[in-house]
């Protein structure tokens, strides 16, 4: 018995050493080895059968998560922007292939890291990453494989992390500035809350509305409210209760017409600017509508997807038929910040690879968006004070506007804004 | 002078038995010996074959069957129906990242060394199950179902408002350090002469985690402990009148469940990195039960069977989904079905088909197998 179990160890270990050297198991790359998803093979269905191709990644909320109604159009604005960078002759001799290596990750952060893992050695980089926690919890992977992604968030917090590619204003440059505006147009004087969930987004926004308020001498009190259209009830009574003039919201959209229209039920005729994702067209179907035409402005980080800008119009022509949707305006314009560093990598020395990747995401010195946002808002060249974009776009409600909302005033730093020091994150994650 | 005197196994009989010892023996067959070393060396070349991302699943897979086996011993051997098993995981999870974690602006952390983390957060998720123990000796069945799935409310709101503990919904907070005798298990390189990366090292460690949580459960399920959760589980007035005390074994039970979802939260999300408070829901105790009914119930190989079936469940539907012919692959639009949402079908029917055609679990089926085998070559 001894004997037999001895020869088994021994065989066990022999064959161990065996694998081990011969290093049987695949996909156990290194991101530096050949491959790491740029290939000199073309893309199936290849529209450039002589490129090579680049495989993207995307890791989004496409079912059951509560982003879905926004992250399925950014996903599809990003699908027909790389097609459409391959009908242009595709980029350094490559095409780009973004379908082959989408998957969802319900707005969980266990999940997100499962799908990065499955995909990790097969893209050369993530145009899409959902969610601030969802993006932290694979991070230190994508630094040690030495994969750039564009997070779909607008947090600020992404300014600091070299392989993370934002574009425009974060969510909280966007507070400053809704209440910069709100300050000199609307004639706000005395006191501002901030409402929002807790979190990165709504803590990010509360902390841009507190420095502005400070600024501008307003009064400052922060709310947070849960998710949820029938958990809003407290949040406008507490409101009710403050008398402010303006009340800055960073919630879904469903949340702030709710809070909005019981403001409006109460007799509130102060000023409601909310943050990017507060809107969303259908409300205009709601019962709040009326409430909204009256008191609501959203501050964001571009123009709405009916703005007439060389970028949207692309855009717009690319999609074709669609439901108008400011998800489309906005996975559209964050990839333009990818393709400037894909062009980028291509003429440095070795072409496109990881490293060369990596190493031009933390030098561009302007992305040309087509008009979407100012060139120089694309620079990550330099310390994040110097390069962060600062300005944001004041869109009020029109119901005659593909998605319910023009612009009124365009592209501005507030003087908060402006002022700000810039040396960490407005709302730490970790 | 008194000697214990072993009684001789009848050589060429293996299934007959000659004292209560040796029925009751861990490994009381030497088919049972021989194949569980076969597992066990299986199971050390796996990392050698897999890749980074199955070896991933796997892992992950490994450290729930140790909660698994924590569930089976509460509901399976002792038959108190706990639908709380997320609730003492999620304590386990933020014990762990508390005591092994780093402090940042936002939550607190002490990086203490593994061996204090993960006992500690055994412990802690321990007492947390002593505290519960006693209204299972007040309720059975379905009622203490529903109490036990009050914990997991009473955990989701505490765990969302705990900031400076779990960094609350939306951001969370990292998981503690993975660093077992200087060893850290986050990065790739050599251990002993051997190159490993970073997930053979974590396959490697759980491996060895569940090995000794298996063997630990195995012999508190033989054990009189044992006994006495089964005598509880098949009647409870009867196991009171021949003498079992209902209090303390119901308890027990609890306590020692509660311990081994304290170590695997710890240890899972030590090995995921950052969690959030969402992630211990009802779904996660649900899957813990899915886990032991399609393992098992009261089987300890099952549990594992079961964990493994869970983890790996998501990559196969995920792989079916892709193969299934029109079905659109991209994110949405068009097609009436889009592989992620078959992907999310496919999971929860699964979970049917499974238990409708074999409702014993992945054990009977192993169950069936070995039977074969044992009659073999009369077995019809």
């Amino acid at each position: 018995m001894t004997k037999k179990r001895n020869l088994l160890r021994v065989g066990a270990c022999a064959m161990t050493a065996a694998l081990v050297l011969t290093a049987c198991r695949g996909g156990d790359s290194g991101s530096s080895e050949a491959g790491g998803g740029i290939t000199d093979e073309p893309c199936p269905d290849a529209v450039n059968p002589d490129n090579g191709c680049i495989y993207l990644g995307a890791i989004s909320d496409l079912t059951k998560g509560p982003f879905a109604p926004l992250a399925v159009p950014i996903t599809d604005a990003q699908e027909a922007f790389w097609a459409q960078v391959n009908e242009d002759g595709g980029v350094g001799g490559y095409d780009i292939n973004l379908t082959d290596h989408i998957a969802d990750s319900e707005y969980n952060p266990e999940l997100h890291n499962r799908k990065y893992q499955e995909m990790r050695d097969d893209v050369a980089a993530l145009a899409q990453t959902l969610g601030s926690s969802q993006t932290l919890a694979i991070l230190e992977d994508m630094k040690a494989d030495d994969v750039i992604g564009v997070p779909a968030s607008w947090n600020s917090a992404w300014e600091f992390e070299d392989q993370i590619l934002e574009s425009g204003a974060s969510y909280c440059f966007e507070a400053m500035n809704g209440v910069d505006w709100a300050v000199a147009e609307r004639g706000v004087a005395n006191k501002v809350v901030a409402v929002g969930y807790a979190g990165d987004y709504g803590g990010d926004a509360a902390a841009g509305v507190e420095v502005a308020a400070e600024a501008n001498g307003l009064e400052y009190v922060a709310l947070e409210t849960p998710a949820g259209q029938e958990n809003q009830t407290g949040a406008i009574s507490q409101i009710l209760g403050e008398q402010p003039d303006l009340v800055y919201i960073s919630t879904g959209p469903a949340e702030m017409a709710t809070i909005v229209g019981g403001l409006a039920q109460n007799g509130f005729t102060g000023t409601v600017v909310g943050s990017s994702p507060t809107w969303n067209p259908a409300l205009l179907q709601s019962a709040a509508a009326p409430a909204l035409e009256a008191l609501y402005f959203q501050a964001g980080p571009w123009g709405p997807f009916g703005t007439d800008t060389p970028g949207h119009q692309k855009m717009r022509d690319a999609l074709g038929d669609v439901t108008p949707n400011d998800g489309y305006t906005a996975g559209w314009a964050w990839s333009y910040a990818l393709l400037a560093t894909l062009e980028a990598a291509a003429d440095l020395d070795g072409g496109i690879t990881r490293e060369n990747l990596v190493k031009a995401a933390g030098e561009l010195e302007s992305v040309d968006y087509e008009g979407m946002l100012p060139e120089d808002a694309g620079a990550t060249d330099g310390d994040p004070n110097e390069t962060a974009f600062r300005q944001s776009v004041i869109s009020r409600v029109d119901p005659s506007a593909p998605t319910g909302v023009t612009i009124e005033q365009d592209f501005t730093a507030g003087p908060t804004v402006s002022d700000f020091d810039f040396t960490e994150p407005c709302f730490s994650l970790q | 002078m008194t000697t214990i005197v072993r009684s001789p196994r009848l050589r060429g009989r293996a299934l007959a038995t000659t004292s209560y010892a040796q029925d009751m023996g861990l490994l009381n067959t030497p088919a049972k010996r021989r194949s569980t070393l076969v597992m066990v060396v299986l199971g050390f070349l796996v990392p050698f074959l897999l890749t980074d991302d199955l070896l991933q699943i796997a892992t992950l897979g490994m450290i729930s069957a140790v909660g698994a086996i924590g569930l089976n011993l509460v509901t399976g051997y002792a038959g108190q129906v706990s639908l709380g098993h997320a609730f003492f995981i999620g304590v386990g999870a933020y014990t762990g990242a508390v005591l092994g974690g780093s402090e940042t602006s936002l939550v607190v952390g002490y990086d203490l060394p593994m061996w204090i983390w993960l006992p500690g957060a055994g412990i802690v998720a321990a007492l947390a199950g002593l505290l519960v123990g006693p209204l299972a000796v007040r309720l059975r069945g379905l009622y203490l179902a529903i109490v036990t799935l009050g914990l997991v409310f009473l955990g989701d709101h505490v765990f969302r408002e705990a900031r400076s503990l779990t960094g609350g919904p939306g951001v969370g907070r990292r998981g503690p350090d993975l660093n077992v005798f200087g060893i850290d298990l986050r990065e790739s390189g050599s251990v002993l002469g051997l190159e490993l990366a970073r997930e053979q090292r974590q396959f490697l460690f759980a491996l060895l985690f569940l090995i000794v949580f298996a063997v630990l459960a195995r012999n508190i399920a033989r054990s009189g402990v044992g006994r006495a959760f089964s005598a509880v589980r098949d009647r409870d007035v009867a196991a009171a009148i021949i003498g079992v005390d209902l209090t303390k074994y119901k308890v027990m039970a609890f306590a020692m469940s509660s311990f081994f979802a304290g170590v695997t939260g710890a240890l899972y999300y030590a090995v995921l990195g950052v969690f959030d408070p969402s992630a211990f829901g009802l779904l996660m105790s649900i899957q813990y039960l899915a886990m032991i009914l399609i393992g098992g119930v009261a089987t300890i190989s099952g549990s594992i069977m079961g964990a493994m079936f869970i983890a790996f469940l998501g990559r196969l539907s995920g792989e079916i989904a892709h193969v299934v012919p029109g079905i659109t692959t991209g994110s949405g639009g068009g097609g009436v079905l889009t592989v992620f949402q078959l992907e999310a079908i496919l999971y929860g029917l699964l979970i049917i088909v499974f238990l409708i055609f074999e409702p014993r679990g992945l054990f009977g089926i192993w169950l069936r197998i070995r039977n074969y085998w044992k009659g073999w070559p009369f077995s019809y």
